[in-house]
């Protein structure tokens, strides 16, 4: 059972591109499940996501440090125990740390004997400017990009070349690291990329 | 008896740890800054184990609404393990509820999941407006039934505590977050405006526990930590409300920030609580010598990976470990998850009187 998570800061297409990927990925015949907590849309999302068959599964709310982890963790053993799929993707709210939910899901590794895949973090081009330069968006925005294995610049469809230039320059530069890819759903531009990475990917714990 | 102030942690002397003050004293005691014969073993946050859940036949989607059974719970953790508070509620919502935010409760899911707010309330400051009767609003009235069931039974030995949420943290469950962010960097003036009308909501909520019979109030900021906001826009956007807000609620009172708190703990000082608490992300030999012996400093205790998930033999160790690093109390970093196994919770109770 491998761990996906697809993080990034709220409004960034996270949902969007779960079920685009998901779509994607069925052609590979692997037997997904999705967790979502994304405050106050969990339901909507939900639904929307079990259209297309998956198991879906909610974990709720509470302090994302400890009551959002144990409810993650359980859920994790129950869908090893229970489903045991090939892959689990994770989309943890808008303001989570991606490294402490890789950290969290790694505690069940006993019970769930579960690897590590890609971290996918969103970095939405249609607002670069708001997510590079806002005093109250920097920090957040910058701890999930350096937390990235890939960071997919989402909906260059929508964004002048120049200013997707300009977004990759920087994310580079707060994650040297991480794979810098483009992301447009609506095109499916980076989906088959991105759906390749996540069957083949891993990553030490 | 030792002072237990800040670097002053009672050195702990295997097999004399003598049981002198009811749990009650000990806690309260302790918050004051006064002399207690041992650290106490306490929390101000969400804590009950599926253990006193299952003992009382209760289901955790209905702990939330009902004053006798969040009593029941809270009072379990004193009663079954000897955890030397009962602290209500168990959930994060009721301030927003109280403001008319909707809340899920999961009633239809099996196991545990915490109620999330389904439906947020506010758009600006203008929509929040002090409930006419806050006593009476949401769940409030669960919560104080909750207490007063608490201070009746159990009163003379345990201390009563309760928390708030901060008011940024408040402000993210009542209002879109993304919207919150973009509007506190371009209309910090609206922003302002909006803590300050939650900020009164808080304090007032703070005084009704505080009538109902709470000893101890935690403020939970966690949207405060520097995983989320820079040290400036803390400074700058929160930080002032934080004043107001422990200026003018109930003491003692405790100021939690989860995550990464380093950087921040200097400007938590300065809040004006009666002790700080943080989580496992914090550096405590960094933040004790930043702050000196005196403060209190509660946390840096893991309750995931330790107490959830670790073995009953490590929680000692890691309690002491605690201590030894600068924690002036045994006090997890955070809520407990209810699944933390018996014998994790009866080590951690006997933790101090094995080391």
């Amino acid at each position: 059972m491998k761990l996906i998570q697809i993080a990034g800061y709220l409004g960034s297409g996270k949902t969007t591109l779960i079920i685009a990927l998901v779509k994607a990925l069925a052609e590979s015949g692997a037997k997904i499940a999705v967790m979502v907590n994304d405050v106050g849309e969990i339901p909507v999302d939900g639904r929307v996501m079990q259209e297309y068959g998956l198991t879906v599964k909610d974990i709720g709310g509470g302090c994302i440090c400890c009551q959002v982890a144990g409810s993650m963790m359980k859920t994790l053993e129950i869908l090893s125990r229970e489903q045991r799929p090939d892959l689990v993707i994770i989309e943890p709210t808008g303001i989570a740390v991606p490294e402490s939910i890789r950290k969290t899901a790694l505690l069940t590794a006993a019970r769930t004997h579960i690897s590590i895949g890609p971290t996918i973090v969103l970095f939405d081009t249609t607002r670069a400017e708001k997510l590079l330069t806002y005093e109250t968006l920097q920090r957040l925005v910058a701890t999930q990009l350096s937390d990235a294995d890939i960071i997919a610049l989402s909906k260059v469809d929508a964004a002048p070349e120049e200013t997707i230039t300009q977004a990759a320059a920087a994310v580079r530069g707060m994650n040297p690291s991480a794979e810098v890819l483009r992301l447009s759903v609506r095109t499916g531009e980076g989906i088959s990329d991105l759906s390749r990475a996540v069957l083949e990917m891993s990553i030490p714990a | 008896m030792q002072s237990i102030r800040g670097r002053g942690i009672p050195k702990i002397k295997r097999g004399k740890v003598t049981i002198r003050m009811t749990p009650k004293e000990r806690v309260l005691q302790f918050l004051q800054g006064e002399k207690v014969d041992r650290p106490p073993i306490f929390s101000g946050m969400g804590n009950v184990i599926k253990p006193v859940l299952d003992r009382f036949g209760i289901v955790f989607s209905k702990v939330h609404r009902d004053p006798e059974l969040m009593a029941r719970a809270a009072a379990g953790m004193y009663r079954e393990f000897g955890f030397e508070c009962a602290v209500v509620p168990f959930d994060l919502g009721v301030e927003a509820e109280a403001l008319g935010a909707k809340m899920s409760f999961y009633d239809d899911v099996e196991g545990l999941l915490y109620p999330t707010i389904k439906e947020k309330s506010v758009k600006s400051a203008e929509d929040v407006r002090m409930p006419a009767d806050l006593k009476n609003s949401g769940r409030v009235p669960v919560v104080t039934g909750a207490i007063k069931a608490l201070r009746r039974e159990l009163g003379d030995e345990v201390a009563i505590g309760t928390y708030v949420l901060g008011p940024f943290t408040l402000a993210g469950q009542v209002k879109e977050l993304d919207e919150l962010f973009e509007e506190s960097f371009l209309e910090p003036e609206k922003t302002n405006l909006l803590l300050e009308r939650l900020s009164d909501v808080i304090i007032a909520l703070s005084r009704i526990y505080r009538e109902a019979g709470a000893d101890y109030v935690t403020l939970r900021e966690m949207g405060g930590t520097s995983d989320v906001m820079s040290p400036k826009s803390f400074k700058s956007l929160i930080k002032p409300h934080l004043v107001r807000i422990l200026a003018e609620m109930p003491r003692p009172s405790i100021l939690h920030i989860c995550g990464d708190t380093n950087s921040i703990i200097a400007d938590m000082a300065e809040c004006g609580a009666d002790a700080l608490s943080v989580d496992q992300k914090n550096c405590m030999s960094e933040t004790r010598q930043k702050l000196g012996p005196d403060t209190l400093i509660l946390g840096n205790f893991d309750p995931i990976k330790v107490l959830h998930k670790g073995e009953a033999k490590d929680v000692g160790p890691a309690v002491i470990a605690s201590l030894r690093g600068g924690a002036s109390a045994v006090w997890p970093g955070c809520d407990l998850w209810p699944e933390v196994p018996r014998e994790n919770m009866e080590a951690l109770m006997s933790a101090l009187k094995e080391a």
